[in-house]
């Protein structure tokens, strides 16, 4: 005998699918949406379905967009000679809002981790190549992988692929927190911002 | 060091406990199955983050109170003093849905990484099942090291943690590599550049575990000699030796999967290299079992895989001790822990006795309460009082165990 009816099992099933959900929360949000207004589930309903119908890949960098390519591939004004390549979409926000970086992205959409089956192949890597042969040429590209260690295991794989190539492969700066406390931080974070130390201006 | 105080809460069969503990020895005596060994569990934790006894981690949170409350935890508490200053370890358990357990941690009630946490509070334990450390395989010869040097080494227990990370991650990959290659050839360009990376990381990490471990194996095999003399009468000689798993000091044989053996070992155990010097024979080792590591999918050399011997006048113990020598060289290694602990923070650990007494003759129970006297304090388990002398008992803080409660006794000394 089935205990719940299929709609409220199926939509348990679904939301126990996603990543840091267990069985117990999921349930828990299928009843509050049963409870909510219809207009809430609607509206969710609603989000769901524009987010892929929607949403597609750059074909360029890969950033998510909604017209390909993307408004940051297509904007005149942005420097063609630098690309900076991140983990997520995510990463592109977080860098656009300094406003000080203004050349072009390339989004990985993830790290090298073989533990989870994810190797080079899985990740747009190799689509990085060509685009260094556009003119003008690229003169360099900034890693921004995370500092742990499958960023850290991206950006060396992505070194070595870009080895004798007429472009410069810098890697970003790791330091401490600001509004850290020199006295919290961990041993690996100090020895690095002690390594990756400037010269005062 | 000592413990003034231990709160529990919901942690195995305790629902509450809170303990003030006085310095000096300790006895705590209870049927079987009362909660003796889980008070020394508790405090094991609050030394080393994780449960040294074989039994499920599922298991350490009440299970009453997985099944009645909705958001189900168990919480540790010790109050430390250690020189003359006094701090507070908790440890939070939290059970998730998915049946794995995540572990708070907090110094003073600041929140801290394990690691940060080992070691502020130093503990020796000795069980019954010790024996099975000569006995046993060198799968658990290895995490005795690993627990013991991460308690009073931080450089090595973040070694190991990145080592064992490293380590996953390149047995994934070098299956993968495996499934999809000609292993006629050598790997390609390709196949080299993804391997780069973990290759470097794990020379540089697992060098530094080889270095400290031969620096700590060297160590205890001077102080577990002088120990074993004094438990055998001045009979017998004990010697202990690290066996890498591969020769750091040697270009690499064919042979590279088995452990050393004790004559090929002999020759390099006395001089010490450098992480650097390690780190590029170990680098050496594994491009030598390149071909092999992936058709196999697995790492096949590096300190995943060292052993050490315990040798009793020339003989190896683990293939020919006597279960009387065995017992003996477990005793001994365990007591040159607590030198080794002195030695390297100046301070007495805690000495945790899990009902060890039982298997010992009147001889070496004298030495047990000798050395239970010489520390700190030392909380010892038992089911029978009579175990230990008249003097010994007179002088120690007496705690009865019943049921998941502890009482404070006092018994009449003829
Ligand atoms: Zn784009």
């Amino acid at each position: 005998m089935q205990l719940l009816v299929e709609p409220v099992a199926r939509l348990i099933d679904e939301f126990s699918r996603l990543p840091g959900i267990g069985p117990k929360t999921a349930s828990r949000l299928v009843f509050y949406l049963l409870r909510a207004p219809e207009e809430q589930a609607q509206s969710l309903a609603d989000a769901l379905r524009d987010l892929r119908a929607r949403i597609t890949f750059c074909s360029i960098c890969f950033n998510i967009t909604e017209s390909d390519p993307c408004a940051v591939c297509t904007d005149e004004k942005r420097d063609r000679s630098v690309i900076c390549v991140v983990e997520e979409p995510l990463d592109v926000i977080a860098i656009e809002r300094t406003r000080d970086y203004h050349g072009l992205y390339h989004v990985l959409h993830g790290t090298i981790a073989p533990v989870e089956g994810i190797g080079p192949d899985e990740l747009h890597i190799a689509d990085l190549l060509p685009r260094l042969d556009a003119m003008p040429p690229v003169r360099e590209v900034i890693i921004a992988t995370n500092p742990n260690m499958e960023g850290e295991a991206t950006a060396m794989y992505i070194a070595r692929q870009l080895e004798g190539r007429d472009v410069r492969v810098t890697r970003l700066a790791r330091g401490l927190p600001v509004g850290g406390d020199l006295e919290y931080a961990d041993e690996v974070t100090l020895s690095r911002a002690l390594s990756g130390r400037q010269t005062m201006e | 060091m000592h413990l003034t105080r231990l709160s529990l809460i919901n942690f195995r069969n305790y629902a509450r406990l809170t303990l003030a503990l006085p310095p000096g020895p300790i006895l705590l005596r209870g049927d079987n199955a009362q909660g003796k060994t889980n008070l020394l569990e508790a405090i094991y934790f609050l030394a080393t983050t994780r449960s040294s006894f074989a039994r499920a981690e599922r298991q350490l949170v009440n299970w009453q109170t997985m099944e009645r409350d909705p958001l189900p935890f168990a919480r540790l508490e010790g109050h430390v003093r250690r020189n003359s200053n006094t701090f507070q370890i908790d440890i939070t358990l939290l059970p998730s849905e998915k049946g794995t357990i995540r572990k708070e941690m907090r110094l003073n009630g600041v929140k801290k990484r394990a690691l940060d946490v080992v070691g502020q509070l130093n503990a020796v334990l000795f069980l019954p099942e010790d024996i099975e450390l000569v006995t046993g395989s060198p799968s658990a010869r290895r995490r005795y090291l690993d627990v013991t040097l991460c308690q009073i080494d931080p450089t090595y227990c973040r070694a190991l943690t990145q080592y064992n990370k490293v380590l996953s991650q390149r047995n994934a990959l070098l299956k993968q590599l495996g499934e999809r290659g000609n292993h006629e050839t050598l790997p390609g360009r390709d196949e080299e550049d993804q391997l780069l990376f973990w290759d470097e990381q794990l020379t540089e990490q697992g060098a530094l575990l080889i270095v400290r471990r031969q620096k700590a194996i060297a160590d205890l095999d001077r102080l577990g000699r002088a120990r074993y003399r004094l438990l055998s009468d001045q009979q017998e000689t004990f010697r202990l030796h690290y066996a890498p798993s591969f020769d750091p000091q040697r270009r690499p044989l064919l042979d590279y999967q088995r452990p050393l053996s004790l004559e090929e070992l002999l020759p390099s155990a006395q001089a010490e290299l450098t992480v650097s010097e390690v780190a590029e024979a170990f680098k050496q080792h594994l491009r030598r079992a390149r071909r092999e590591e992936i058709v196999r999918g697995v790492t096949l050399v590096g300190p995943h895989r060292d052993d050490m011997h315990f040798i009793v006048n020339g003989v190896d113990m683990t293939l020919y001790g006597s279960r009387g020598q065995q017992r003996t060289t477990a005793l001994a290694l365990k007591l040159a822990e607590v030198d080794l602990m002195i030695q390297a923070t100046g301070e007495s650990p805690l000495l945790l006795l899990d009902d060890v007494m039982s298997e010992l003759d009147a001889g070496r129970r004298a030495r047990v309460m000798t050395m239970a006297d010489g520390v700190d304090q030392a909380i010892i388990t038992t089911t029978d009082w009579s175990d230990f002398t008249d003097e010994f008992r007179a002088q120690a803080c007496l705690l009865q165990v019943t049921t998941g409660r502890v009482e404070s006794v006092t018994l009449d000394v003829k």
